[in-house]
């Protein structure tokens, strides 16, 4: 029995990359036959393009999508990106790597970090990108994948990419129309909404045009059009652990071939990012207005590129934080709309995968369903929560002290539950990590000890290996790590093969217009 | 440049008594043995008698095999049996009953959850019952074993729980705990020596002070060593489960034996029908204020359909828990936590105890920061189980018995609301943290229950009919053939 008020129309508010990764998720997994999805962009309106650099996850959206790797890098000018390198993070002159990759190896009970711990404490190799293997290809510059499974003996190589976030909206547009999303060109002026039950019914375009819905997703960006505006949903501020509120963004010249990371700078009063993309370089300062005027930021900015700015530099205000609730009547935010987080370890993206997939895991029947919003917005609370504590750890842990800013970072309070995480690391090189939360030991592990939090001592269980035994060890994963890169081509020779692999699987579907 | 060495806990003093006492001590030594850390035991008077029986879940043979113990030899010294699940019977008075099978995976078609398809047939008119989709029920209610007499077990997608006799149990641990070089003395604690919240030494009945590093207390509900602890204060759950009494008999062995144990509801409680290979362990939970302990007594041969053997015995029953590690002492299993052994958990609560200190193990013996996070860790795994237990009662349908339906009335735990909520609305079962119950086996008690979801995910109408008939066909028939290749408990245990 068919119900009246089941969900066949669905319009999601707004392009750029949140909307048209939903488009094309909700196209493929749900399908066009059963519902009718709209989209609607003004070209007005200029597209945020957020996080060009993502995290390893990416690989499943993509494969969700079931499109073609090579085909997507060279259609978004993407490269690979093996994790971040942060400079003058844990201290000036200093430079510590985020990889991707397992830090060592299974060691059949405690983690690896313990028993290297207990290396470092017996005199050991203190480098702990020596132990991992895409540390050290960032280190050379290479890269390849590496076939699943490591029954070769080798580490496996972890990756994301770094690519241009406007290129890839226009390309999963196409795919997404392909599938029978339709597109309108338009303003959203007004929404109008169900005087009894509160809900949605339509939005009114600025030529007077209205388009009807059952269920709105709002991709709209920071300023949440029907998120906010119409079902205010209220907004949690963490500008207390995390002070940044503008980022200046600019793209330059390529000067180099592109390095297979992302590159953190800390500067005085925030950090710079530098993804190097086929074709050019994303180059961003996030920073506080607090500390640091928008005009010195830009001008600071613009001297510290390594090419030639290809435009004007322009300015994005912000406040971190996250909206209170996702999802409320017939509503769900997906994106910027849903909360901002500085893209210091290139969430942005992720978080809008995480939304999407959700979403269609809890998607309702009906225009109304009180207890999958609530579900999806407890859920994506923690999502973010756990997101944010990770970034705050960076600011906190960091021993710089040279600046207002940095002496900010140092004296502010941290949220209880990084609280707890950091007391842990520090007495134990322990992180507890639940498992909802997207970064993991590996991920942690590198950032406290690279900002410079030296745990005390770690698991005993690492004793029972004798010396010998765990020098032997420490050498087997060394040599292993080794044969792995040096087997690795160039990045750049790489990424070249692979564009020209690309194939035009996308095309067969229809012809590219 | 290396950091300072300061001491580590070299001596661990286990005192308690049962399954807890030696579990605890043989899983520390195994694990931490090799690291020079010295694990002695003061043995206390067993509360046991010769009616008990420890009931578990499918994760005791994880912590056998790192215990070194085999299954076979477990199963025989103990006239265990390895089992596929429970019955759950009288919980409605108007269902039948249901069984909760261990099935190791979900089923899933084109990565859809198999039973957002069968909530939709279900809708449609489809008559077959979710548990007719599960291998382990198949196999519980044929009375086949996943494993044999010897021990072997074949690759399917199941696992077994035990009954043990817990006396023979409590022997087994003992003398392999013994033959593994652990130091063991039979006395009662006399009295405990405190600085501040730490365990400087106890002091024994026999006269005896031994000190320690560590002190672990596993002497049961008295938790001689984490009551008297400073600020770890009991947190009652009474207002979730009303029973406060356990009452054990022993009834003959049944003739075939049954693959699973059968729990069944009465006006005052739950009574549990645990099969051995000699006998059946009776175990009633219940509220006296209903029911008197003589009236239950008088009763168990009416309610299990057994004539009983041997004494009964009953104990005070406390629902609740204390935080686990104070100081340099941690509580283990009903010391930490009093649960009512629904479910089959007692000796789980005892493991996950176990397993979360092991990876928990102080890196240094003083300044102990690993007991926030171990006392964080282990209220959560806690609640988690603690709900799944209060699932059975909150969804009863034993109408106008004031035991029941209180239980049902009752304000439930908010994460249990927010998880039973979510499933009625989709039947998708949301897990939090430290999870034992996987969504299968919430799955079949919700839906075992009576809670059906209202609807199912809209992804389920992108599969077409054709294929998903089909793939359940080929399920059931899968399930079938596979059932028919298993041993028969009755022929694998029963025999003799």
């Amino acid at each position: 029995m068919e119900r009246p008020d089941r969900v066949r129309d669905i319009v999601i508010v707004g392009g750029g990359t949140a909307g048209w990764m939903t488009a094309a998720a909700f196209s493929k997994v749900a399908g066009t036959q059963s519902l009718n999805i709209t989209l609607i962009e003004s070209d007005e309106i200029g597209i945020v393009g957020v996080g060009e650099a993502t995290i390893p996850p990416i690989l499943l959206f993509n494969k969700l999508l079931g499109i073609d790797e090579n085909e997507f890098i060279r259609e978004t000018q993407a490269t690979f990106k093996l994790g971040i390198q942060f400079v003058d993070w844990g201290r000036l002159g200093h430079t510590y790597m985020h990889p991707f990759g397992l830090f060592g190896a299974d060691m059949n009970g405690v983690n690896f970090s313990h028993y290297w711990l207990r290396s470092v404490a017996e005199g050991g190799d203190p480098d702990n990108h020596h132990f991992v293997a895409e540390a050290e290809a960032m280190r050379l510059n290479r890269f390849a994948r590496t076939p699943p499974g490591g029954a070769d003996g080798m580490p496996r190589i972890n990756y994301a990419f770094q690519f241009d976030a406007s290129l890839y909206a226009a390309w999963l547009r196409k795919y997404a129309e392909k599938r029978g999303v339709v597109r309108r060109e338009g303003k959203i002026i007004s929404a109008n909404r169900d005087g009894e039950t509160g809900l949605i019914r339509s939005v009114t375009l600025s030529d007077g045009r209205e388009v009807a819905g059952d269920f709105f997703i709002d991709c709209s960006g920071f300023r949440g059009l029907l998120i906010e505006q119409e079902m205010q949903a209220g907004y949690d501020d963490w500008t207390q652990w995390l002070p940044a509120n503008r980022a200046v963004a600019v793209p330059c010249e390529r000067v180099e071939n592109p390095v297979p990371y992302t590159r953190s700078t800390a500067h005085e009063s925030g950090w710079q990012w530098r993804i190097p993309l086929q074709h050019r370089t994303g180059n961003g300062y996030v920073f506080s207005d607090a500390f640091i005027s928008e005009d010195q930021a830009t001008a600071d900015l613009l001297s510290r590129l390594d090419g030639a700015p290809q435009a004007e530099p322009r300015v994005l205000r912000f406040v971190t934080g996250r909206r209170r609730k996702g999802w409320i009547g017939n509503v769900a935010a997906i994106g910027l709309s849903s909360g901002f987080l500085e893209p210091l370890e290139s969430t942005s993206i992720h978080l809008i995968q995480t939304a999407i997939s959700k979403l269609l895991a809890l998607f309702p029947h009906a225009r109304r369903d009180d207890a999958m919003a609530d579900q999806f917005n407890r859920e994506m609370d923690q999502q973010y929560e756990g997101v944010r504590d990770f970034i705050i750890a960076h600011y906190k842990v960091s021993t710089r002290d040279d600046t207002p800013f940095w002496r900010h970072c140092r004296d502010m309070p941290v949220p209880d539950s990084l609280a707890a995480k950091l007391e842990l690391f520090r007495a134990r090189g322990e992180v507890m990590v639940e498992n909802h939360e997207l970064f993991r030991e590996t991920n942690w592990f590198p950032i406290l000890y690279g900002q410079g939090l030296m745990p005390e001592g770690y698991h005993p269980l690492a004793d029972v290996l004798s010396d010998d035994d765990l020098r032997l060890r420490l050498s087997q994963i060394r040599a292993a790590i080794k044969a792995r890169v040096d087997g690795l081509p160039s990045h750049d020779a790489y990424l070249r093969q692979c564009v020209a692999a690309a194939t035009n699987r996308f095309g067969t579907l229809g012809a590219r217009p | 440049m290396s950091p300072p060495m300061r001491p580590r806990v070299e001596q661990v003093l286990v005192v308690g008594r049962d399954a807890a006492v030696w579990l605890s001590a043989l899983a520390l030594h195994k694990a931490l043995a090799r690291t020079g850390v010295k694990v002695r035991v003061v043995e206390m008077p067993s509360l046991l008698t010769p009616a008990d029986v420890y009931s578990a879940v499918p994760s005791l043979g994880a912590l056998h095999s790192l215990l070194g113990l085999e299954e076979a030899a477990v199963l025989e010294a103990t006239r265990g049996l390895p089992v596929l699940g429970q019955r759950f019977a009288n919980w409605s008075k108007s269902k039948a009953p249901f069984v909760h099978g261990y099935d190791t995976h979900r089923i899933t078609l084109n990565d859809i959850d198999f039973l957002q398809f069968w909530v939709k047939a279900r809708g449609e008119g489809m008559k077959v019952e979710l548990d007719d989709f599960s291998l382990a029920v198949a196999a519980a209610k044929q009375g086949k074993s996943a494993v044999s007499r010897d021990g072997d077990r074949a690759e399917l997608p199941l696992s077994s729980g035990y009954h043990l006799d817990a006396r023979a149990y409590v022997d087994l641990l003992r003398r392999t705990a013994l033959q593994a070089g652990i130091e063991g003395r039979g006395a009662d604690v006399g009295s405990v020596q405190r600085d501040g919240d730490r365990i400087v030494s106890v002091t024994l009945t026999d006269g005896m002070t031994v000190q320690a590093d560590l002190f672990i207390d596993a002497s049961g509900p008295a938790a001689v060593l984490a009551s008297g602890a400073p600020d770890a204060p009991f947190e009652s759950w009474r207002q979730w489960f009303s029973a406060d009494r356990i009452l054990v008999a022993e009834a003959p062995r049944l003739k075939p034996l049954p693959a699973f144990s059968q729990i069944a509801a009465f006006p005052a409680g739950w009574v549990g029908l645990y099969p051995l290979k000699d006998r059946t362990a009776l175990v009633a939970v219940y509220d006296s204020r209903t029911m008197s302990d003589q009236a239950v007594l008088d009763a168990l041969p009416v309610l299990t359909g057994l004539p009983l053997t041997g004494e009964a015995a009953v104990e005070d029953f406390h629902p609740g828990a204390r935080p686990p590690w104070t100081g340099n002492c941690i509580a283990i299993g009903p010391a930490a936590v009093s649960l009512e052994p629904l479910d089959a958990i007692q000796l789980h609560l005892i493991h996950t105890g176990l397993s979360n200190l092991i990876a928990l193990f102080p890196a240094e013996a003083e300044a102990l920061p690993e007991a926030e996070a171990y006392n964080r860790a282990m209220a959560s795994h806690l609640a988690n189980i603690r709900d799944f237990l209060i699932t059975h009662y909150a969804l009863n349908k034993r109408f106008d018995e004031p035991v029941w339906d209180r239980a049902r009335d009752m304000m439930l735990p908010e994460k249990l609301q927010a998880r039973l909520r979510v499933f009625a609305a989709r039947g998708r079962v949301p897990l939090y943290d430290d999870e034992s119950f996987q969504q299968q086996n919430w799955a079949q008690i919700l839906i075992g229950h009576g809670l059906i979801p209202a609807s199912y995910d809209p992804m389920v109408d992108t599969v077409p009919v054709e294929e998903q008939m089909g793939k359940v066909r080929g399920l059931l028939s899968r399930i079938a053939e596979e059932v028919q290749l298993m041993p028969v408990l009755d022929t694998e245990f029963g025999a003799g």
